[in-house]
């Protein structure tokens, strides 16, 4: 009976130790698992916060690629635009010099043109070449200038001459069309500030 | 500019390479736009180079292949070459000489300037003081750029520059101000994927608004590299002093241009200095590094960052070594760093910025920034010493500190060097960073930092 006792006692232990151990492993895993939520609500609530702000970063990005594309287009149909009306300009200009009378003023310019194409090609033994409007002109204007004589061929340009030296080996272009040529830069930005740029 | 044209010769006594030798000329000025026409009508663009005994030696911009003797001519404009400049080249793209690529109409021009620019008066330049963050901790930190600083990026075929020099165009801003700052980019002779890169990155990042682009491409001519750091600089300069911008200039890649140099010198046989460039490499390169600054009671500035490729990666090669002198500090990209996969992997102990410490301080980053700098650049220099020794001696003949060393190198390299393209880090959190990495050594190691600093930072790992 004796040792009957002593083995329910120990059996007893055995069961209460072993409860309190499972007790205790309880309250160990609940503790933990309490633990790990609430570090994942922390890690959550920072990887929330991560994917927000790269979230408006991308956004931010976008945004700014958008309006300055945007910006840009839109600039870009402008100077179109822009040039197109520019272009009418000179067009009209253009065929207004092609139309324009050869009076005495058109003569004055003809000949402070080959005053000064004798002056940049450094001789007076020059070649003139012109179109066939302005030939008389040049033709009349030949008796100042000793040493030109006007070419039978005819150019095509607006008006204005083209001087080459007798040897052939310098040329000089100042007909209206390359005069124009050299100054539409200069006249470009003038008719542009007309449409207020 | 005058309605006035200049003469057209039709005497070439000779082309030989790039040039063309133009007979019985008397009256050309040095430097002189010339116009050469070939026998079907194309005109390419050249400057004077020489002139004496009638002759003129002519540059062709656009190279000679095709032209002959014969039938070519050569027309004397009478003026330098001219830039157009005017705000509407905001967001345009320019071939190597300036002319518009983007399909769009030449802009209405403001002014025209002369493309060599005006020297700057040294009594009126201004010195360069205010800091650019670029977002790019090894710069901001440790390399600070300043407004009007020449700075270069010396790297090697391959490595990560143009990756590096895009993201600082994208990312430059003037901190604490609403200064307007824009990007001329000039590439020379670099390929098409190179250019097309920086066009994508600014366009992306919606930075071409504020952005001018010269692509002057490896199959462009080559002679044409002479111009295009030129025109891109004329630009830079009308948009910084005439309109008050601040301006980064990034030029890539300046070995092409010298490069292009000395096949001109050698043309026109000249006596050819270090490994063939011509004896006025210095003083040509000069007149592009130059062109860098601020000047008195102008609000903008120019910023120089050209990029150079070291041949070999040799930094004593004479392109790298005569930049050196000129510019105010280089940054070097590493080949180790660069085979890690770090990026960028910029080799601090060889680079240096020299007027870093003008731009860095209280007031202007932070107060602690130039001894942070300095510690982060002792420990690392220290980490590469200790890395050596642990090569020969392995790690268990190492002392203590000298492992705390070892992973600051590692830190330095992990957390604070490498960064993403994108990544836009602000001043503060870079100054963050290298307190994280010498928070890996002990208080009594930091040597460079005032106490008071440590006391603030100082957090330990």
């Amino acid at each position: 009976m004796g040792s009957d006792s002593a083995l329910e006692r120990t059996v007893e232990k055995i069961i209460h130790n072993t409860e309190e151990q499972i007790l205790s492993n309880l309250k160990q895993a609940l503790k933990s698992s309490q633990d790990a939520l609430a570090n994942s609500h922390v890690s959550l609530e920072q990887e929330y916060d991560r994917i927000i702000s790269e979230g408006k970063k991308e956004a931010e990005k976008l945004e700014k690629q958008i309006i300055g594309n945007a910006d840009l287009d839109s600039r870009n149909k402008q100077l179109v635009l822009i040039e197109e009306s520019i272009e009418k300009v000179f067009d009209k200009a253009i065929k207004k010099i092609q139309d324009a009378d050869r009076n005495s003023d058109y003569s004055k310019l003809i000949s402070s043109m080959l005053e000064e194409s004798i002056r940049t090609i450094g001789t007076p033994d020059i070649i003139i070449q012109t179109n066939s409007k302005d030939k008389s002109v040049v033709q009349s204007l030949l008796s100042k200038f000793s040493g030109a004589t006007l070419s039978n061929d005819v150019i095509d340009c607006l008006g204005g001459i083209k001087v080459q030296s007798k040897d052939g080996t310098m040329k000089f272009d100042n007909t209206i069309d390359a005069r124009l040529e050299r100054l539409k830069p200069l006249i470009r930005k003038d008719i542009a500030s007309k449409f207020g740029r | 500019m005058s309605a006035q044209g200049g003469v057209q010769y039709s005497k070439i006594a000779e082309i030989k390479g790039p040039l063309v030798v133009v007979d019985g000329v008397d009256s050309a000025a040095f430097d002189e736009l010339v116009e050469i026409q070939t026998t079907e009508g194309e005109r390419r663009l050249g400057k004077v180079l020489e002139v004496g005994n009638g002759k003129a030696i002519v540059q062709v911009f656009e190279g000679t292949t095709g032209l002959s003797v014969s039938g070519t001519s050569a027309k004397f404009m009478g003026k330098v070459m001219e830039m157009p400049v005017s705000e509407e080249v905001l967001g345009r793209v320019f071939d190597g000489l300036g002319r518009p690529i983007d399909g769009l109409p030449d802009p209405i021009a403001s002014k025209f300037l002369d493309i060599n620019g005006e020297p700057m008066n040294p009594e009126q330049r201004e010195y360069p003081r205010d800091f650019i963050q670029t977002g790019v901790s090894v710069i901001d930190g440790m390399l600070t750029l300043v407004r009007g600083q020449k700075l270069p990026i010396f790297s090697g075929s391959g490595m990560s520059h143009n990756i590096l020099a895009a993201q600082i165009a994208r990312q430059a801003a003037v901190v604490g101000t609403t200064d307007e700052f824009a990007v001329v980019f000039a590439a020379i002779g670099v390929q098409y994927s190179e250019a097309e890169y920086f066009k994508r990155s600014l366009e992306e990042s919606g930075a071409l608004k504020r952005s001018v682009l010269f692509l002057n491409l490896a199959d462009d001519p080559a002679i044409e590299r002479i111009i295009t750091p030129r025109v891109a600089l004329t630009v830079a300069e009308y948009l910084a002093y005439d309109l008050g911008m601040h301006v980064l200039v990034i030029l890539t890649d300046m070995t092409n241009y010298a490069e292009a140099l000395r096949e001109i010198s050698a043309a026109r046989e000249e006596v050819p200095g270090r490994k063939g460039y011509p004896g006025y490499l210095y003083t040509d390169l000069s007149t592009i590094y130059e062109r860098a600054g601020r000047l008195h009671g102008r609000k903008g500035s120019v910023t120089q960052m050209p990029i150079l490729t070291m041949p070999s990666d040799d930094i004593t090669h004479p392109i790298p070594d005569l930049t050196g002198y000129i510019t105010e500090g280089q940054i070097v990209l590493g080949r180790d760093l660069f085979r890690q996969g770090v990026y960028p992997p910029v080799n601090i102990l060889m680079s240096l910025s020299r007027i870093m410490k003008d731009g860095i301080g209280e007031g202007r980053t932070r107060a602690d920034h130039q001894e942070v700098s300095n510690q982060n650049y002792d420990a690392y220099s220290r980490s590469q010493e200790v890395r050596a020794l642990a090569g020969i001696v392995g790690k268990a003949g190492l002392t203590g500190v000298d492992l705390k060393y070892l992973e600051v190198g590692d830190s330095f390299e992990k957390d604070f060097l490498t960064q993403a393209v994108d990544e836009n880090r602000t001043i503060e959190e870079t100054l963050s960073l290298q307190w994280k990495v010498v928070s890996l050594l002990p208080k009594n190691e930091l040597t460079k930092v005032k106490d008071k600093f440590i006391d603030q930072y100082y957090k330990e790992r």
